[in-house]
């Protein structure tokens, strides 16, 4: 278990507890209207300045020699903060894990809050300029983004039931896109997200400039040797390029310290040879989030 | 490592309200391979309907990411782009 499944998952996954979902904490925490302010103006954040740095020219702060470690240090205790939220402008508490389809099922099935819609997620536009509706949102947020016109698809029904965004999801998942599930701000969960590195704004810093801004999944994807035929269409689906292939064995391998445990390789698989296991089953892997 | 990549746009040229609208064009935003430019509206300008902001600009965010490929350079239709190093 992650930490933060021990602290609010109730002996279970942190995102399977539906409390963290529920009105009273948007209440507790008086996050309407923060949220409200936030996604007004979401393209803006990674701009601004906080606590003197921007996101600008990341990659070349974090190479700085002490400076990098600095500005490391303040973003991850800011994506990690569990205060209540301050500041719109910024990411607080803003922590993410990767799920896999059947976690996102019973997460759309048991936990999420209606209303359920789907929107243009953010990520895709302001980085690729595409608008791909893949992003799900939950409850209040739902309201708050109904109010953003730039969000809400066109000609294609937002507005959907359990079971529709389940399908959605589903196809997303078979497109290769990564489930995420999202505190948006910590202690309320309200986006399930399917996307692709590098697009997606949450995956990205983790694997570009290693500021832990996402969780591994609860699982890990390891390929059956007897069953694996070499056809490499799993190596190409994996955006973490955690899946090799052994040119004297002439099969696929998984580097579990590399797995994300998302699963989209789980698709490209024509010989039925990927399993998905749960992390902890792996010693080697323990703490390995 | 070598030297750093820097990447300039003209913003009189693209953005902020003037010639070009990144939002109908998203040349760059398009053929950049490591998706280092972010589209985001203009600081300090007053919307009509801060809910639907319409004054828009295109930030290159991540420079350290640059492969010095040129495609944005190529593709932009205001050669507002510069990238040296």
């Amino acid at each position: 278990m992650c930490d933060h499944c021990l602290k609010h998952g109730t002996a279970g996954k942190w995102y399977l507890n539906a409390k963290n979902y529920s009105n009273e904490i948007v209440e507790e925490y008086n996050l309407q209207e923060f949220l409200q302010e936030q996604y007004k103006n979401f393209e803006q954040i990674a701009v601004r300045k906080v606590a003197g740095f921007s996101g600008v020219g990341l990659g070349y702060k974090i190479q700085m020699p002490i400076i990098g470690r600095v500005v490391k240090h303040f973003a991850e205790q800011m994506l990690h903060s569990t205060k209540p939220p301050t500041d719109p402008f910024k990411a607080e508490g803003h922590i993410g894990q990767v799920v896999p389809l059947d976690d996102a099922i019973s997460i759309l099935e048991h936990c999420a809050v209606e209303p359920i819609i789907q929107k243009y997620c953010m990520c895709r536009y302001m980085h690729r300029g595409e608008k791909d509706a893949c992003c799900i949102n939950f409850g209040v947020m739902s309201e708050i983004i109904e109010k953003l016109p730039r969000f809400i698809p066109v000609d294609e029904k937002f507005q959907l039931t359990r079971e529709e965004a389940i399908e959605r999801f589903k196809e997303h998942n078979k497109k290769g896109y990564i489930g995420t599930i999202w505190y948006g701000p910590y202690p309320y969960i309200n986006n399930l997200c399917s996307c692709a590195n590098p697009e997606c704004a949450g995956i990205r810093p983790r694997l570009d400039f290693g500021i832990n801004s996402i969780y591994k999944a609860e699982y890990v994807v390891d390929i059956e040797p007897d069953q694996c035929q070499g056809c490499k269409s799993c190596i190409s689906k994996c955006q973490f390029n955690a899946i090799e292939f052994d040119p004297i064995k002439k099969q696929s391998f998984v580097d579990l310290t590399k797995c994300y445990g998302c699963g989209v390789c789980l698709h490209a698989c024509k010989y039925d040879a990927m399993r998905i296991y749960p992390r902890k089953d792996f010693p080697e892997l323990k703490g390995i989030y | 490592m070598g030297k750093k990549t820097k990447i300039k746009i003209d913003y009189s040229i693209c953005g902020d309200g003037n010639e070009i609208d990144p939002r109908e064009c998203l040349k760059c935003l398009k053929v950049c391979e490591p998706a280092l430019f972010l589209l985001h509206e203009s600081f300090g300008v007053e919307e009509e309907n801060p809910y639907d902001p319409q004054i828009w600009r295109v930030t290159p965010l991540y420079p350290s990411l640059c492969t010095r490929c040129m495609k944005c350079v190529d593709s932009c239709p205001g050669k507002a782009i510069q990238v040296t190093w």
